[in-house]
């Protein structure tokens, strides 16, 4: 009997509605699955932080002081709340000072009005990221740095967007990058080279263990925090996420004629710099080199450095691709220039590529010789490289020898920044910036600026960008 | 119709006109007992069903087999207050997330297609209804009750909410302002009792915050319902949509119920699909929801779908 007592069910019939109901279908399939996602999720962590008060208020030696940690909580409940209901938008900020920029984007030294607190908010444009076929990437590193909550990876506290852009608000790391390190002491001793190896590959063991590769592991890419310890950024994009990561574009510049020798190449940030004369001797050619990298860090190609030889082969990669990064910086740290260093990029790729007979240690440089163990271990065949049975055997090698890898945050990192307020930029080349009044037309060397026609509809509400928007419940608000 | 429900369909039906931007003046609804406990005392299973007003054959959304839902466990937990949390900050959250939600199922209907035509129209929804027996009208600028188009009336409802939501001296985002629950055994504060005390005074709420937000809850409900009554199977259903549906309008009425912002009786057009989810285990039985729902109507409607 029970066939009659409900209307029959109709098929499901998606065809007969018109394009625009499909759109919207979707986007309302992916909110809310997405909805129900962050809130089990909200409603976990929320679990945990009320356990934790609970352990917390029953302790007897915090007894007197049981007012304080019960209305505390409250309070960091309730602003987090106020922060998932309010909506984050460009004038909640002031602009104190651009200290990157690229061709997809610029990162900004931000003032939260509210608050006062210190963020560096990067800005990705929407049109470019879609031409460009970026948006698997920069979800990628939405991803990955919303689901860590590592020291060793820079927070993300906040998503949103407008009709032209994403935004990223993170923590501020003042210290500057591991390049500009290089560039201001040009070679580190192996003492330091150490220090700041083990912390690296802690922070790259952080992120293989959330099942992320990084792909860009490069001296820019390794900021320094207010102590000088580091942090991971720039997960798959920078300021300039890069095109060179799809094989095809390595392919075609591959397939390119060498250029003729003896020519002024065609590019007015390249410094001739001769392998042969690449010696102690010219340090300060070296320099140039690579402040002349750092602009290059600034267009949409960026350097082909440090990039595994696999990534521009067709037969895929892994984890380990970022274990042959760390070879590469290590080897700058100790020798002064990356090992494949070339004048234009079309020879470092035929460098990298050939690398069996490419890497070589400059005769005037003295390193142990478990240094060039370790750097000939990473800068190696992927299935001969250290580190590809994870990180521990490359903590277990001899130049590591009596590393604490657990403790290295607790030690005092060699060089610490000495900052005169929270603002303090100075550990950043923003002199070669333009530094327009507040958050300008959206600027940058890339193409972009209109923003995307989205139409009038809500820029959190169009498909390619749904789920971007992202909060982090964060600890160290002031109550 | 049976006599039984004469009162309360005259108070949904001719009386549930609302001009939202007075509708902390308007006199209080009458606190009938609800549909549930009345139906509750009555005899089988089948006879509990019956007593509902329901055309035959039976919508397909009270098909247990259209029913289900995307999410598994407890919904509870995602409307549970944090003890150390004000009211007022619980229930300003509770609002925005539940109404971003909704609108998220009212685009689908909404949005124009390009021949210009919506899905919820004038001539598919002449009125704001929920089935036979519900139809709500506006008040106009002289407080006469109108009737408009399911369209026009849900235009006019997201104007007003968002108008509230958007107020900041309705619901403040100063993240300076917050305060925190009163618990006696812990916080010493001296706490004003009394007529002066209201849901999130000491957060910075005004005092008709939540009566404002019972009356956002109300006409969120009425969409739910003019959702299902009329546009669950056109599109919903046909674009494999139901079972997010149902898992947002199951996680909206125990909130709603939970935190006070629906009373039993306002929940009547709906009753018998909240008398299936008590019945199939959505609600929990510690839930003020399955409280709320009559078992034997929705244990009939599991019977229906041979799932009891």
């Amino acid at each position: 009997m029970s066939e009659v007592e409900f209307a029959p069910p109709p098929t499901p019939d998606l065809e007969s509605y018109g394009p625009n109901v499909a759109y919207n279908r979707e986007r309302c399939y992916q909110l809310a699955q997405g909805f129900f996602k962050d809130a089990v999720r909200r409603a976990r962590e929320r679990h945990e932080r009320q356990k934790e008060l609970k352990l917390r208020l029953e302790n007897p030696e915090l007894l007197s002081r049981r007012e304080q940690i019960w209305s505390h909580s409250g309070k960091l409940e309730a602003k987090y709340l106020r922060f998932l209901r309010t909506k984050e938008e460009l004038s909640n900020y002031t602009v104190v000072k651009t200290i990157g920029k690229g061709y997809f984007g610029e990162v900004k030294l931000v003032r939260k009005r509210q608050d006062g607190r210190v963020y560096a908010l990067k800005r990705l444009f929407k049109s470019e990221m879609i031409s460009k076929e970026q948006l698997p990437r920069v979800r990628a590193e939405r991803d990955a740095l919303a689901e860590s909550d590592s020291e060793w990876v820079v927070k993300l506290f906040t998503t949103f967007q407008d009709n032209a852009s994403l935004y990223m608000l993170m923590e501020f790391l003042p210290g500057g990058d591991l390049m500009s390190m290089l560039i201001k002491y040009q070679i580190f001793s192996e003492d330091i080279t150490r220090f700041y190896t083990a912390e690296i590959i802690m922070a790259i063991e952080a992120i293989h263990n959330l099942g992320y590769i990084h792909r860009d592991i490069k001296p820019d890419n390794i900021l320094l925090d207010r102590g000088g310890h580091i942090k991971l950024a720039d997960f798959g994009l920078s300021t300039g996420f890069r095109r060179d990561h799809e094989k095809s574009y390595y392919q075609t510049l591959l397939q390119r004629p060498a250029p003729p020798s003896g020519r002024p190449q065609n590019n007015r940030h390249s410094v001739n710099i001769d392998e042969i004369s690449l010696t102690v001797s010219n340090r300060a050619q070296i320099n140039e080199w690579r402040r002349s990298r750092r602009l290059v860090a600034y267009s949409s190609v960026g350097t082909p450095d440090y990039i595994a030889p696999e990534l521009f082969s067709t037969n895929g990669y892994s984890f380990e691709i970022d274990w042959w990064s760390l070879g590469t910086i290590i080897y700058e740290c100790l020798v002064g220039w990356p090992p494949f260093a070339a004048e234009t990029f079309h020879d470092t790729y035929r460098k990298i590529i050939n690398w069996p007979h490419t890497l070589l240690f400059p005769d005037d440089i003295q390193l142990s010789y478990n240094a060039v163990h370790l750097i000939r271990s990473m800068i190696n065949a992927p299935d001969a490289r250290l580190g590809r049975n994870g990180a521990a055997e490359i903590k277990n090698h001899p130049f590591f020898a009596g590393v604490d890898f657990t403790g290295l945050r607790r030690i005092r990192a060699p060089f610490e920044p000495p900052l005169t307020s929270d603002v303090d930029t100075s550990a950043f080349p923003v002199d070669d910036l333009p530094q327009e009044e507040g958050f300008g037309d959206g600027g940058g060397s890339g193409p972009g600026r209109e923003g995307v026609a989205v139409g009038a509809e809500d820029p959190e509400m169009s498909l390619p960008f749904l789920g971007y928007t992202f909060k982090r419940f964060e600890k160290s608000y002031t109550a | 119709m049976s006599n039984l429900f004469s009162g309360i369909s005259l108070s949904q039906a001719s009386q549930s006109s609302t001009n939202l931007s007075i509708a902390s003046k308007l006199p209080p609804l009458p606190a009938s007992p609800s549909l549930s406990q009345t139906i509750g005392m009555m005899g089988s299973p089948e006879e509990a069903l019956n007593a509902y007003p329901l055309p035959r054959p039976l919508p397909v959304w009270l098909n247990p087999a259209y029913a289900r839902h995307i999410v598994k466990g407890n919904f509870m937990t995602l409307s549970a207050r944090p003890k150390t949390v004000d009211k007022g900050e619980w229930v300003a959250h509770q609002v925005v997330e539940h109404y971003r939600n909704l609108w998220n199922f009212v685009r689908v209907v909404f949005e124009k297609e390009e021949d210009g035509k919506t899905i919820c129209n004038a001539t598919s929804c002449p009125r704001m209804s929920a089935g036979m027996n519900h139809s709500y009208t506006w008040l106009n600028n002289r407080f006469e009750p109108i009737e408009l188009p399911a369209f026009e009336y849900i235009t006019l409802m997201q104007r007003w909410i968002s108008g509230k939501i958007d107020d900041t001296k309705i619901f403040p985002t100063e993240a300076s302002g917050v305060s925190f629950s009163y618990n006696s055994q812990i916080t010493t504060t001296a706490l004003l009792t009394g007529p002066d005390e209201w849901v999130g005074k000491r957060s910075g709420f005004p005092k008709d915050f939540f009566s404002i937000c019972q009356t956002i809850f109300l006409q969120m409900f009425r969409v739910y319902a003019h959702l299902y009554w009329a546009h669950f199977t056109e599109p919903f259903y046909h674009l494999n949509l139901e079972k997010q549906l149902n898992s947002c309008f199951s996680h909206f009425v125990l909130t709603a119920t939970a935190l006070d912002l629906l009373k039993p009786q306002e929940l009547e057009p709906m009753q018998p699909l909240i008398d299936l989810w008590a019945a199939n285990g959505t609600f929990p039985p510690e839930s003020k929801a399955y409280e709320y729902a009559n078992l034997k109507a929705g244990t009939r409607l599991l019977q229906l779908g041979g799932m009891a």
